[in-house]
């Protein structure tokens, strides 16, 4: 009998809002410690928390991207657990009525699709940064996060592999940011995940027990902290033991995974109504105008790229599969006719680029800007193909600006015919056997005086002209 | 209600209960449980939860940032800090 897998996760989302979700602190990123922390974040006695609408609109959004109901009255509850970097002692959230409820997306993997269904998708405020390493015998506590919104956003437990996990939790970012409700960013910890693995006969038509693996920030570990943690329960429960329902801690640099808190301290978070909110209501003339503002997703963006500019379906695949690469993809093509001289760069040369590095096109130094700026310059002739790959290149390792890497480096096209010609004629005479080899019915001779061409020219001429230039010469 | 209950609330929300006191505590809590046990005695399938007892919808904020930096006030109320953290006992081993 073979075991199966069954894995929920639970994707906590930041939400970019630019207050907190009950306070006017900023939420931005890397400030100096304890520099965005407001009375109301700081929980001190007698304030009052106010809830953020702007974070309940993004929510929503969310909701009616995934085909969600949207509870347009939802209320706050206190989850309540003692830890230094939560200084009311309870984290605000929304446990008996969500905003968001019974969604789904598609995941793709191996080129099948499967619909995965979203059992909620809440709001809550995160907590504050302790740093454990700092200081001797000490915790350092950093409030400037504490407060901050998030969207929970609760999967039903149908994934059935790592391989799955890792799409759908790739699928949610690509939906998140494409909705401009949090920036995606895995590195600075917008989002993060707990994952939910447990394991059953395949007969079997309870679940088995499951272990949650907390806050894995990479889709790397999700992959190897999922099947390290499958393999771990087989042996478990092949040796007759069984497994407990506990949280564990994925270790990256060790591979493994390990149990975090001791048995006696069983979690037990005595969820009421946060007496300090009345409940949020959205009206039907709020609800309807989030609709109406809704941005282009990614698979209607695949569609239309297919159907109104002609991409291959594998090239809108590709560009509509991050936001920036979608945003590049539209913004150069306003800077050429040809649209799809813009898919080519960014599925070939950019997408091999990214490839090699490993890295997704936000991390990489090519900006929106400067790729159009790429884009005009191949299409007004200033630069052959084989010019602005190396351009790309130099503006891959500094991010320089395209225009000035031309000028800097000398790269303009040799436009002006008669130079070409001065130097094909010059090619030809110093080259006497090959013309006469060429001219004896060696066709294929006539690529190596293009290419002696190119040469002289450092690869500045166009490629077509210098064509017509030595078959005049030559033939 | 028993003492073992007890004795995990008691640990859940970090008040410590005076020794002897516990048997005390369990009959007073199980009296008040009692009493308060009665409201189920009312038929409430078809009523919706209430959340708050206020019938009114919460106020809500634009979006914009208000707060100050308090960094150093903040911290100076705290039992310990230094010049950039609020500092607890360490948390983990």
């Amino acid at each position: 009998m073979s075991w199966e897998t069954v894995i929920g996760l639970e994707i906590h989302a930041q939400l970019s809002t630019k207050s907190k979700l009950f306070s006017g602190g900023s939420t931005k990123f890397g400030a100096e410690p304890n520099t965005h922390v407001d009375l109301i974040d700081m929980g001190l006695p007698g304030v009052l928390p106010v809830a953020n609408k702007e974070a309940f609109y993004k929510a929503i959004r969310f909701g009616l991207a995934t085909g969600a109901n949207i509870n347009q009255t939802s209320s706050f509850d206190r989850k309540n657990y003692f830890y230094p970097d939560l200084p009311k002692g309870y984290q605000i959230t929304q446990m008996t009525k969500p905003i968001v409820e019974k969604g789904s997306i598609k995941i793709t993997v191996d080129n099948s699709e499967k619909i995965i269904n979203i059992t909620r998708a809440h709001l809550e405020e995160d907590a504050g940064k302790s740093i454990h390493d700092l200081f001797e015998g000490e915790t350092g506590v950093d409030l400037n996060r504490a407060g901050t919104p998030l969207l929970e956003i609760v999967s039903e437990p149908e994934i059935s592999n790592a391989k799955e996990a890792v799409a759908y939790f790739k699928a949610i970012r690509q939906l998140v940011t494409f909705l401009d409700i949090c920036d995606g960013n895995m590195a600075q910890g917008s989002m993060r995940c707990d994952v939910n693995v447990s394991i059953k006969k395949s007969d079997d038509k309870e679940l088995g027990t499951r272990a949650e693996l907390k806050n894995i920030n990479s889709f790397k570990f999700i992959e190897k902290a999922i099947n390290y943690e499958i393999e771990r329960q087989i042996k478990v429960i092949e040796s007759g033991e069984s497994v407990v329902q506990e949280t564990r801690l994925y270790d990256s640099e060790k591979n493994e995974t390990r149990s975090m808190r001791s048995k006696e301290e069983a979690n037990d978070y005595r969820y009421f109504p946060c007496p300090d909110l009345l409940p949020v209501v959205i009206s039907n003339k709020e609800l309807q105008e989030i609709k109406n503002n809704l941005p282009e997703l990614p698979e209607e963006k695949e569609h239309r790229y297919v159907k109104e500019i002609n991409l291959e379906e594998s090239e809108a695949k590709i560009i509509s599969s991050s936001k920036t690469m979608a945003n590049m993809f539209e913004e150069a093509s306003t800077k050429t006719d040809d649209a799809k001289l813009v898919a080519k760069w960014l599925v070939g040369d950019v997408s091999a680029l990214l490839n090699k590095d490993n890295i997704d096109i936000d991390e990489s130094n090519l900006t929106s800007e400067n790729f159009g700026i790429l884009i005009e310059r191949i299409s007004d002739s200033t630069i052959s193909g084989k010019i602005a790959k190396s351009v790309l290149e130099e503006v891959w390792k500094s991010g320089s600006n395209v225009d000035k890497i031309i000028e800097t480096k000398g790269l303009i096209q040799i436009q002006d015919e008669s130079v070409l010609e001065e130097i094909a004629k010059k090619v030809v005479e110093s080259n006497p056997s090959q013309v006469t080899a060429y001219k004896g019915g060696k066709d294929k001779l006539f690529g190596f005086f293009v290419g002696q061409v190119m040469k002289e020219t450092q690869g500045k001429a166009n490629p077509q002209t210098v064509n017509d230039i030595l078959k005049n010469i030559l033939d | 209600m028993d003492k073992k209950t007890v004795t995990t609330i008691s640990y859940l929300s970090r008040l410590k209960i005076d020794d002897g006191k516990e048997e005390k505590i369990t009959k007073d809590l199980k009296n008040i449980i009692n009493f308060v046990d009665q409201l189920n005695d009312v038929d409430t399938s078809n009523i919706e939860p209430l959340t708050n007892p206020l019938e009114k919808t919460a106020k809500s904020r634009t979006d914009e940032v208000t707060a100050k930096n308090l960094k150093k006030e903040l911290l100076k109320i705290a039992p310990s800090s230094n010049e950039d953290y609020f500092l607890v006992p360490r948390v983990v081993e």
